[in-house]
């Protein structure tokens, strides 16, 4: 049974048909790549299913749970993380309060709560603190707790979203080009990462991902989108032979050339 | 060329820095403002205020222009200085010239003889050009050598001749309090002349700020370093030490300053009980409310209906009026946010605009007239009293606000490092991400409204009962645009910075009454210096070190903490 499928979704802006009745599944504790060229509608995904975009048609299902409709807020307590394209860390704020603000949704004190200092709202506070330190030493950031986001480098910064991420404790984490702008040596490093996530945690990751390295490197599943369909779907050696996947890439033609470098 | 213009010559610059500066100093004269302030002496006979204003400029334009030189090359610093000085003081030179020539006061009221003997030292144009442009060269050369000098001994000077400065331009205020200080007071007499301070006070007080400062800036870190490797029990005692040699001071204080700067005291008091609550909604969590004067006006008009003899509706008594007033400032808050929820930025802060020219005109009304007076306003509304004990003069006054701001600032301190705190500067920092997070805006949005709104009128209330009566005019934009300056000035987001904000913004301009004239040029002036100069504020809010604090618990003293932490 699948963690998270999407049934005949269709996402419209104007005219442009960004995501064009789509179903695709993604199997529990599997990591799932989706790739395609620019503009293929990815992160058009990615925005539907975390409800930033409100799909026109379609279903997206989480364990018997409709997404379609709920708001970002919801969806997230509901066990679907992300992280964004373009690193949207809260610049001001420490690496570790960026990671209990992920935390938001598992602690439960209020106002009141807060201003006379309960022992619950205490109890809570430091345990959050020290579950955050916990994951911080999880994604090689220990000692840069402190640090304003805005301050660390750009690797760590990535690590980092990640980490705040995994902080709303999700089922599902939903990584937007985590390895972009990253030398091969820091992208091998993300792939293991991500696998580490993946087999010490047991967290479905879906991938955004360019570098074919990364997505061929450690998918279970891959998502081919073009122009917003799914043009193909499989594991990573039946997708490097797909003629069509090729034709997407590099324009009908070279197709035949290509297939046979491919291969060979 | 290309490359020409982006190297430009530190010696144009200095030019350049050098006109600006002669700009401002017409400015600063044509403008009357120089003949004004040489009214009071600093040192008396011997400086005025007028001329510390000129040649404080002066000093201030050279010491941009030496920066430009660099601390290796002492020669082309004091080069630069001198010229961006000298540029200065010839466009006073200039003035002075055309004034001589040409009746300026047919078209510039200002120009008066009296300023251009001011700006000539009393000699007339033939000797008082020499004399000026003199005076800017030297003024360029203090400035390159207070740039060049180490940081000790320049940050003791400026601090010293700031000090001084400041004694002679506040000896108004100072005078009386001293004089209240019993046999203290005989520093009056060897400090104060009958305009301005004496020479030899000057002096002493110069000499003995500078070794004070000297030694706390040299000695400063000494001092810390030993504080920190004294062991954890000492530590704590000291900081308690601390603490309570604060409270004691704050206990005092009234009695200290005397009705004048208590006066000024119970006003700054209410700024900062704004400002936290307004502080809340813009520093937290980055919500630009610009009508947050109607809270205010909420809780001053609901405390009078409430009390007040004179409209007999109710006739309260204060405490038993502070919970529906507080309840009230908090619904006002509620409905001011529910529209607005959607709304981010400039469109926001034009609605929240809007929403306090509402309630001030709501107030004003004639249909209201009946119940809330109209443009007469509300007289009447008793003092506060508790235990038996009126809370009338502003020395009383005084300790009701302190309490209050407490409250306040403990309050705003316990969410600032809390799950709610949080959830308002993820809201700051990216609104979108801050929902995808788990965070609920409606919720989030809606109780920083709520709580602002809350201490607003908690300070409204305290305003209505220590003036007696209500007025809508009291609740003009500009107490909006005011409290949201001394946030912006003291840093966003930052406690302490509300409190240095609104001495600054709002005491000081109390303290210097008598040019209120050029209150709004100066704040305005000082606003734009600040967003270049330190645009995150006088002080800024500094994060919690929770990473190194957690490990020290853990190491150390664990249960020990435990105690001490509840009981605070």
């Amino acid at each position: 049974m699948p963690l998270l499928k999407t049934i005949r979704l269709t996402k419209q802006f104007g005219g442009l048909v960004a995501i064009d009745d789509l179903d695709m599944e993604v199997k529990e504790s599997s990591i799932h790549s989706v790739i395609g060229p620019n503009g293929a509608g990815k992160t058009t995904l990615f925005n539907c299913i975390t409800g930033f975009y409100k799909p026109e048609m379609g279903e997206i299902d989480l364990m018997g749970h409709s997404l379609v409709g709920l708001l970002p807020d919801q969806i997230v307590r509901l066990g679907v993380a992300r992280t964004y394209q373009n690193i949207r860390l809260f610049p001001a704020l420490t690496a570790l309060e960026n990671i209990l603000v992920g935390y938001h949704t598992h602690l439960k004190s209020r106002f009141l709560g807060i201003v006379l200092g309960t022992p619950h709202t205490r109890r809570e506070e430091k345990e959050a603190e020290e579950e955050g330190l916990k994951l911080l030493r999880f994604v090689n950031l220990a000692g840069s707790g402190d640090q304003l986001a805005k301050n660390l480098p750009y690797g760590a910064q990535r690590r980092l979203e990640i980490a705040r991420a995994m902080a709303t404790k999700p089922k599902v984490l939903l990584l937007d080009e985590p390895a972009a702008g990253m030398n091969p040596k820091e992208s091998q490093e993300m792939i293991d990462f991500i696998r580490h996530l993946r087999d010490e945690l047991g967290i479905t990751i879906i991938l955004i991902e360019h570098q074919m390295k990364v997505v061929m490197g450690i998918s279970e599943t891959v998502t081919v989108l073009d122009y917003g369909r799914k043009i193909a779907e499989g594991t990573p050696s039946e997708i490097q032979n797909n003629p069509k996947v090729i034709e997407a890439y590099l324009g009908s033609g070279s197709a035949a050339e290509a297939g046979v470098t491919a291969a060979g | 060329m290309v490359q020409q213009e982006i190297q430009r010559s530190p010696w144009r610059s200095a030019l350049n820095i050098g006109l600006i500066g002669a700009v401002a100093l017409v400015l600063l004269s044509l403008i009357g403002m120089v003949e004004v302030f040489n009214k009071r002496d600093i040192v008396y006979k011997i400086l005025s205020m007028g001329q510390i204003l000129l040649l404080g400029t002066t000093v201030f334009i050279a010491y941009l222009a030496a920066k430009r030189g660099g601390e290796d090359m002492p020669a082309k610093t004091i080069g630069l200085a001198v010229i961006a000085g000298l540029t200065a003081a010839a466009g006073l030179a200039l003035l002075v010239a055309v004034g001589k020539l040409v009746n300026l006061r047919d078209v510039l009221i200002n120009a008066s003889p009296v300023l251009f003997m001011i700006l000539t030292f009393h000699q007339g144009p033939a000797l008082g050009i020499p004399l000026l442009l003199l005076t800017g060269m030297l003024c360029g050369l203090a400035a390159a050598l207070i740039y060049l000098a180490p940081k000790v001994i320049s940050r003791s000077l400026v601090g010293a001749l700031v000090t001084v400065a400041a004694a002679g331009v506040l000896q108004d205020t100072l005078r009386p309090v001293i004089g209240l200080w019993g046999p203290v007071s005989k520093i009056n007499r060897l400090l104060f002349a009958a305009n301005g301070l004496k020479v030899s006070g000057a002096v002493v007080l110069f000499v003995l700020m500078v070794v004070i400062l000297a030694l706390w800036n040299s000695k400063a870190d000494a001092v810390k370093t030993r504080f920190d490797s004294l062991p954890a029990g000492r530590q704590r005692g000291l900081r308690l030490g601390g603490w309570l040699l604060l409270a004691f001071i704050l206990l005092i204080l009234p009695h200290l300053l005397g009705l004048f700067l208590s006066e000024v005291l119970t006003i700054v008091g209410l700024y900062i009980l704004l400002g936290l609550g307004l502080n809340i909604v813009i520093g937290f969590a980055g919500l630009l409310d610009l009508g947050y004067v109607a809270f205010f006006a909420v809780g001053s008009y609901v405390v009078a209906i409430l009390t007040s003899p004179e409209l007999g509706f109710f006739n309260l008594g204060f405490w038993s009026a502070l919970p529906i007033v507080v309840v009230a400032g908090v619904l006002a808050g509620l409905i001011l946010g529910v529209p607005v929820l959607k709304m981010r930025g400039d469109y926001l802060a034009i609605a929240t605009l809007g929403f306090g020219e509402i309630i001030r005109i709501v107030v004003l009304s004639d249909w209201l007239r009946p119940w809330i007076g109209g443009a007469q306003g509300i007289q009447e509304i008793p003092n506060i009293t508790l235990a038996g004990y009126t809370f009338s003069t502003p020395q009383e006054i005084y300790y009701f606000i302190l309490a209050g701001c407490l409250l306040v600032g403990f309050i705003s301190w316990r969410l600032r490092d809390s799950r709610l705190g949080r959830a308002w500067m993820a809201v700051r920092e990216d609104e979108d991400v801050a929902q995808a997070m788990g965070i609920n805006l409606v919720a989030t949005k809606l109780m920083a409204f709520a709580t602002g709104a809350g201490f607003s009128a908690l300070s409204g209330a305290i305003f209505a009962t220590k003036i007696g009566s209500v007025y809508p005019h009291s609740f003009n934009i500009i107490v909006s645009i005011n409290i949201v300056c001394l946030i912006i000035v003291g840093g966003m987001g930052s406690i302490p910075g509300v409190i240095v904000g609104s001495f600054a913004l709002v005491g000081l301009p109390e303290l210097l009454r008598e040019f209120a004239e050029y209150r709004m040029l100066v704040y305005g002036a000082a606003l734009v210096a600040m967003m270049l100069l330190k645009p995150e504020g006088l002080w800024p809010d500094v994060k919690r070190r929770r990473e190194l604090h957690i490990e020290e618990n853990d190491e150390t003293d664990e249960p020990a903490a435990e105690p001490a932490a509840a009981g605070s």
